[in-house]
């Protein structure tokens, strides 16, 4: 008699070892009852609820902490060609930003994060620009201020002094 | 116990209402987010106040509107 390699049962066997480690069976897999889909719904809810409260006291926390921010030298900032940018990092290793040089001369430096959803913007060089690839929005390279696009406001403004002919940031403004 | 056709009416008319109090939540969680990130402080706490309602309405539902014709025993009401 040829083995049925189709049976059930024969695959309830094969998979008994990982049942004892994983007991989910096939059959409950089919089958939401309208309790548990309700049930489920109600997690959902409480999920919501906590990630919008969430959100929005990590914003209220950010927005009371008041640190004096360090000076930071730019490194390889005085050989930045007008016209072209250079990225480094300020207040902290973690906050990226990006310096520019226009093609007047002048240095402005802002946060990186788009203040749409905070992906990183770029200098584009064509459109003497900052601009965002996500969601399409721009701002304006000497001010950081929104051109056009999603953003609801400019750029985080990075303070830039001369010193000796070198280029330290001085200060972060929102 | 098969259920009634008025049972079946309630329970949709819940999931119905859970699933449109959820889209209503994910709305504001954008609606925080973006506040957030546009540094609108002032709108925070009310968005922050109308997912709460809508939990509080999410529990209520789940917990207290239920088929009035389903029998209750002292573990709980017959599934």
């Amino acid at each position: 008699m040829t083995k049925n390699l189709s049976d059930e049962s024969d695959v309830r066997a094969a998979t008994a070892p990982y049942q004892a480690e994983f007991p989910y069976e096939r059959d409950e897999e089919a089958q939401v009852t309208r309790r548990e889909f309700c049930n489920f719904l109600g997690l959902t809810s409480a999920a919501l609820f906590v990630g919008a409260a969430g959100f929005a006291g990590k914003a209220a926390l950010d927005a009371r902490e008041s640190v004096s921010l360090p000076t930071a030298h730019i490194e390889g900032a005085e050989t930045l060609t007008p016209n072209s940018s250079l990225n480094f990092s300020y207040p902290t290793e973690r906050d990226s930003a990006i310096l520019i040089r226009t093609a007047d001369g002048a240095y402005h430096a802002y946060g990186q994060k788009c203040t749409h959803l905070s992906c990183p913007v770029y200098y584009s060089r064509a459109e003497q620009r900052l601009e965002c690839p996500c969601h399409e929005g721009a701002f304006d390279a000497a001010t950081g201020a929104v051109l056009y696009g999603p953003p609801p406001r400019g750029l985080d403004l990075i303070e830039v002094e001369t010193r000796d002919g070198q280029i330290w940031a001085t200060g972060r403004k929102s | 116990m098969r259920s009634k056709p008025g049972q079946i009416a309630v329970w949709q008319a819940r999931l119905i209402m859970l699933v449109m109090i959820n889209i209503a939540q994910l709305w504001i969680l954008a609606a925080t987010v973006d506040a957030a990130l546009a540094r609108h402080y002032s709108v925070l706490l009310p968005l922050v106040i109308a997912s709460g309602v809508c939990f509080a309405i999410t529990l209520s539902i789940i917990k207290w509107w239920r088929p009035t014709s389903r029998k209750k025993t002292s573990s709980g009401y017959i599934r």
